[in-house]
């Protein structure tokens, strides 16, 4: 006999592995790929333009250039204040690699050993289904968040330490500011305060995913993408032809909002800012204030639609169960 | 001891077909259960629906559970390898070691390894990377090693050769099998299996067609090879079966049904042997018994 404890945690722990092992390619590679090619990009050209011109260039906004020689001591401070304080924004395109993976993630995670039967194998062991589509959730919510986060943070550092190297290189020395600024530090926490509230937002999208996942037995994109867009798309036109005539409208413009943008868009970080807007961004002059713009996010919440959808996804996810349960995958 | 498995009206449709008609029969503990069929007459249905891996009607208890309902304990105490099961091609076989291991509480890991140690597997090979043989080789490493008290087995040996088949149901026997447990296996390939079965469960058109251990079968059914000056005689006596073999007529005799034939009076018509599962199959298919 083995000598491990075989709880329920345990159990949980090699599902979440398994899924690990089988899209660590999605889950690791391609990000890491994206973090090299940003280091590469934006640390490649920091380096070459120090060594072509002997400075280098910031630019604020369209056309303000400002060379880094010899800079006013009030405009190093700011400098150094938005360095500490939007350090991470240059990692942004990361955040754009994680609704791609975990979208195919989602739509792959129930599908693909239906498809190639390994699923048998897999349920002749000790392992629910409930446990089996939970596993997959925490991956999609949290698991590969976090590894976006913490890669995100390690590609920011590293880009902010060149910068600052550079910048030093140029005699403009803002190592000893930045460091001592303590929103350097605190970003990180910012970001990962960013997590419960995406994975409210993303829930819906996660279970939308997974129930066509647990579904179809083929061309899981098609229609996962498919049915809501073109019921979209039959919805707008009868509001189009007959809505301008009798002022009959099915609200094409209301569940395209409301219930196709959470279906098919929830993974996006920042969808929120959708219901929000982007005010207060005009007042973030020093660097990004992320304070406010963690409160600004959270307040979207206030809204029910964010909460029905979420539970809508929760639903999903338990039908995603059931159907893995039943299926007869002969 | 009471029954690992018991159906009783276990049907199965799939829309209009009948694919199980309300069927009945009893496994008892310490059997090793050859379940045979033509394809389509539903024993993979009957495996499924013992495994819990579809819905059905009737009532069907396996090892005190409804595989409907409780199909998570179920599975703590049952193994199985599904006919169409393969193995993920991203697993490593050491992945696959661990995993089992892990979530498996009556996975025994050293056995697991002596098995993969007779094989050309190696612990950083990818199930991507393996011949279907070899595939087939790690998936019986696994469940061999797993102490369940029912190991359902359809169709195993699929894509082996036959030195590994032999020794795969040599290890069975010698090494899994005890009276403790209970294993059900279908195959195509009858003869391999004969010798190490000691129940025989036919089934045609989601019927059974037959139900009877080993030493029954031994005793009821009788091979003659019957003199040619005694085929009236025999012919008399209702062979629910026969054919030719070398010019010699070769008839097989049910001893119930022809209203209590002994074997003495059997050997007086000629040369007298047990059938082989195969031949004592394909008599019960034919239709000329129901």
């Amino acid at each position: 006999m083995s000598t491990q404890m075989h709880t329920p945690m345990n159990t949980m722990k090699w599902l979440i592995r398994r899924e690990l092992w089988e899209h660590k390619g999605a889950l690791f590679w391609a990000p890491l790929a994206v973090a090299l090619v940003l280091v590469l990009l934006f640390g490649g050209g920091a380096v070459y333009s120090i060594m072509h011109t002997g400075s280098f260039d910031l630019q604020f906004g369209q056309d303000q250039v400002v060379a880094v020689n010899g800079i006013p001591h009030a405009l190093r401070a700011k400098l150094a204040s938005m360095a500490a304080s939007s350090y991470l924004l240059v990692s942004a395109p990361l955040f754009l690699v994680l609704p791609v993976v975990v979208f195919f993630y989602c739509l792959a995670a129930l599908y693909d050993d239906r498809r190639d039967r390994s699923i048998l194998f897999w349920k002749s062991l000790p392992l629910s289904d409930r446990d089996a589509v939970l596993s997959k959730v925490i991956v999609a919510l949290l698991v590969a968040p976090l590894v976006l986060i913490a890669i995100g943070v390690a590609t920011s550092l590293v880009l902010l330490s060149i910068g600052l190297i550079a910048a030093a290189v140029n005699n403009v020395n803002l190592i000893v500011p930045v460091l001592s600024d303590l929103r350097l530090y605190l970003s990180p926490l910012y970001l990962l305060g960013f997590l419960p509230l995406y994975i409210v937002w993303a829930l819906p999208t996660v279970g939308w995913l997974l129930l066509v996942s647990s579904w179809a037995k083929s061309k899981v994109f098609l229609w996962a993408v498919g049915v809501p867009l073109v019921t979209l798309a039959i919805l707008a036109w009868f509001d189009f032809l007959v809505g301008r005539f009798s002022g009959v409208s099915l609200g094409a413009k209301w569940i395209g909002n409301e219930i196709v943008a959470r279906m098919l868009g929830g993974l996006f970080p920042g969808i929120w800012f959708g219901e929000v807007g982007t005010q207060g961004a005009s007042q973030m002059q020093n660097g990004l204030d992320a304070s406010l713009l963690l409160s600004v996010s959270y307040s979207t919440l206030a809204t029910p639609g964010v909460w029905i959808a979420a539970a809508a996804g929760c639903a999903m996810i338990a039908g995603a169960i059931r159907l893995r349960r039943w299926r007869d995958e002969g | 001891m009471s029954a690992v498995l018991s159906a009783r009206g276990l049907t199965k449709r799939y829309g209009k077909r009948v694919a199980l008609d309300a069927i009945d029969f009893d496994i008892p503990a310490g059997r090793i259960v050859g379940l045979i069929g033509p394809n389509g007459s539903g024993k993979t249905t009957t495996l499924k629906a013992a495994l819990g891996l579809i819905a059905f009607e009737g009532e069907l208890s396996v090892l005190g559970f409804d595989p409907r309902t409780q199909r998570d304990d179920l599975m703590k105490e049952v193994c199985f390898i599904a006919d169409v099961a393969i193995l993920p091609r991203w697993l490593l076989v050491k992945d696959a070691v661990d995993f089992v291991a892990g979530v498996h509480p009556r996975f025994d890991r050293s056995k697991a390894e002596r098995y993969i140690a007779n094989t050309k597997l190696t612990p950083t090979m990818k199930v991507k990377e393996m011949s279907k043989g070899m595939i087939v080789q790690l998936h019986l490493a696994l469940v061999m090693a797993i102490d369940a008290r029912l190991l359902v087995l359809d169709e195993p040996t699929l894509g082996l050769d036959i030195i590994y088949r032999k020794t795969f149901y040599q290890n069975l026997l010698e090494d899994y099998f005890d009276e403790q447990k209970t294993i059900v296996i279908t195959t195509h390939q009858v003869e391999e299996v004969e010798h190490i079965l000691t129940d025989l469960l036919f089934i045609r058109d989601g019927k059974i067609a037959l139900s009877a251990s080993m030493e029954e079968i031994g005793a009821r059914y009788v091979e003659v090879m019957v003199a040619n000056d005694k085929l009236a005689a025999a012919n008399a006596l209702q062979p629910i079966d026969q054919r030719t073999v070398f010019g010699k007529s070769v008839m097989l005799f049910d001893a119930l049904r022809a209203g209590g034939l002994s074997r003495t009076q059997l050997a007086a018509l000629g040369e007298v042997r047990n059938p082989t599962v195969a031949d004592l199959f394909v008599a019960t298919m034919k239709g000329t018994y129901a």
